[in-house]
């Protein structure tokens, strides 16, 4: 254990950070934007990595097959949006389902196998851990940096526009959505579209950089996403306030959890606690505003009465 | 704020120094186990045991688990890399193929891995990698396996294979032995559970559905063999098991690998790639040393199954 290894594994995790940073912009749009929890993501995490792994294995072209992940995960945000919209299912529950059905559907993806590899050397994958030392452009960083930068022109893009805006107001205030002639239905279910799309991408990208998809791959998912919203919502919640902004401290609170993580690995934590590490980092960052808030209104209090 | 940075600074930095003092001149390995579970546990033992052996205090551990998390397998090795370990050992599938995407250079080791062209997705297979990798498969030997239930139990007509969905192994060797079950007249359904809270309705249904039961290495019905017993002896179909902890929990007969021995052999390959520079590209993927047949006593009494004498009754 030295200070060195330490630095020389940060490009590791930032890669990894910045992957699921893109992920976790996907809960930010349903669990920010849209005020629903939507746990279809456990589900939708493998589904793009599924998708796109299988059909470059088939010889369709890396970015077809990308796209093809998106929409992929476009479709399970459409399904759990049916399920909440048409058939009044609270939106946690139809996110389980759906993921729940996922589970089957991503085995069959793979024609039930719950594990296919993909070799960097034999394929032409997006980004690999392989060059994630390597000082030039096929290194994931840039790659992944690239795509964010793309992916959060376009939401902010999207979200200026009336459709976008529609949204927005669906999730600020529901009923007076509904009054300004809103189809707020219509809006949650594509809300709920791009989100998950968001997500595959990320997965597609991910099955890339480890070089495999596993049927598990999904499992426990939301934690990170919502680590990472909460994360920069407290580090960089009064720094950013533009849009764009909050979905780059998005990223930046996933890359910021997996640092933290690799810290603690490389501090020499027994990897048997790993999962209890990372329900104490969320738990903390989630304590952090009530704490805050708790503390200041004490003190405008005391504050008060002195000058009262 | 300033002082705790420094506090901190100075911590990371003594904890640096007295390691460094330490890593001088030894081989250092890092070990990525997939999921806390007593068949892999004794690989890495075994793997730990054969090195320190033949090693002494000249080679250090770094033993990573990912708790069942495949994501997390990326973390750790990515921790290897920037160590700078001499080797890397992968227990189980998803950690060799992270390992595998994480580095080309240094040299990976698995075990407890059934398939490596399938993991790794090798086209013309022919016994080694031809990349940094090589190890050890814990491919039971699935013609003998078969060869066993057809001495039990002649007269069953139909075998129902039972697996977990999530488990790439489980669903190889029981593609395998259905060619060899077909050939000896049997006829083969698969019965899948995707999770432990499955297995004791789909264990009933195969139940209803066939003569005899067969469990390949399948790491999920290892862990729940009482919910799986708990069906089949009211129902009185015997279970042949891929491995011994299954079949001592729920089968009647077993050909049995050690994952300790599977572990061992995987040390002393390290040992040819440490010591004596032995090309992994090269090295052939070994399998288990020994089998022995195995029977669970207990269960065969209640179901009446009569054993052969080269059997061996599990402890």
């Amino acid at each position: 254990m030295n200070f060195s290894a330490l630095l020389n594994a940060m490009p590791g995790a930032i890669a990894q950070g910045l992957i699921w940073g893109i992920m976790a912009i996907g809960v930010f749009i349903t669990y920010k934007v849209l005020d629903l929890a939507d746990l279809t993501v456990d589900g939708s995490m493998a589904t793009g990595g599924a998708v796109c792994v299988m059909l470059m294995l088939n010889g369709v072209n890396v970015w077809i097959a990308l796209l093809c992940a998106i929409l992929a995960g476009m479709l399970a945000g459409l399904l759990t949006g049916v399920l909440h919209t048409a058939m009044g299912i609270p939106p946690i529950l139809a996110g389980i389902l759906t993921q729940l059905s996922l589970y089957s559907v991503n085995l069959a993806i793979m024609e039930f196998k719950a594990n296919q590899g993909i070799n960097v050397t034999k394929y032409a994958l997006i980004v690999s851990q392989r060059n994630v030392r390597s000082a030039d452009l096929g290194n994931p960083i840039f790659t992944v940096l690239l795509i964010l930068a793309l992916l959060i022109g376009v939401l902010y893009w999207f979200f200026g526009t009336e459709l976008g805006s529609a949204l927005r107001a669906t999730g600020a205030n529901e009923a007076m959505s509904r009054a300004q002639g809103i189809n707020t239905n219509r809006a949650k279910i594509l809300g709920l579209m791009i989100s998950n799309g968001i997500v595959a991408l990320s997965s597609a990208l991910l099955s890339h950089y480890q070089g495999f998809v596993d049927v598990n791959m999904g499992r426990g998912a939301i934690v990170i996403g919502l680590a990472a919203v909460i994360i920069s919502e407290v580090m960089f919640g009064k720094l950013f306030r533009n849009f764009a902004l909050k979905l780059t401290g998005v990223a930046l609170g996933a890359v910021l959890y997996y640092i933290v993580i690799q810290i603690v690995l490389w501090l020499g934590l027994n990897t048997n606690l790993l999962k209890l590490l990372s329900a104490l980092i969320v738990a903390v960052f989630l304590g952090i505003p009530y704490w805050k808030a708790h503390f200041s209104v004490n003190r405008a209090g005391k504050g008060g009465r002195e000058h009262a | 704020m300033k002082k705790t940075a420094a506090m901190i600074l100075a911590l990371v930095l003594t904890l640096s120094l007295s390691a460094a003092a330490l890593a001088e001149d030894a081989y250092r390995v890092g070990v990525c186990q997939l999921v806390q579970h007593v068949a892999l546990d004794a690989a890495t033992q075994g793997f730990q045991d054969a090195l320190t052996e033949k090693l002494g205090d000249k080679v250090t551990f770094d033993v990573q688990n990912a708790s069942g998390d495949s994501n997390t397998c990326s973390t750790i090795v990515n921790n290897f890399i920037s160590a700078n370990v001499n080797l890397i050992m992968a227990n189980a599938t998803p950690a060799l193929q992270a390992a595998v995407a994480a580095t080309g250079d240094i040299p990976i080791l698995g075990t407890s891995v059934t398939d490596y062209a399938t993991a790794l997705d090798i086209d013309d297979w022919n016994g080694a990698t031809g990349m940094n990798v090589s190890g050890t498969s814990d491919l039971a030997p699935l013609e003998q396996q078969a060869d066993m239930l057809h001495e039990l139990f002649p007269d069953a007509k139909k075998v129902g294979l039972l697996y977990c969905s999530a488990e790439p192994n489980s669903k190889y060797q029981v593609n395998v032995i259905t060619e060899y079950l077909t050939a000896l007249g049997y006829e083969c359904i698969e019965y899948t559970f995707a999770d432990s809270n499955d297995v004791a309705s789909v264990t009933q249904n195969a139940c209803d559905g066939c003569d005899v039961l067969y469990i390949p290495t399948d790491n999920t019905a290892a862990s729940c063999t009482e919910a799986i017993r708990n069906v089949v002896e009211p129902a009185l179909k015997p279970v042949i098991a891929g491995e011994e902890g299954i079949c001592a929990g729920c089968g009647v007969a077993t050909l049995s690998i050690s994952y300790y021995d599977l572990g061992y052999a995987t040390g002393e390959m390290a040992y040819e790639v440490l010591v004596n520079g032995a090309d992994v590209a090269t090295m052939n993927v070994r399998f288990a040393p020994n089998v022995t047949k195995e029977y669970n006593a207990e269960m065969c009494a209640l179901l009446g199954v009569q054993i052969p004498e080269d059997y061996v009754a599990i402890q």
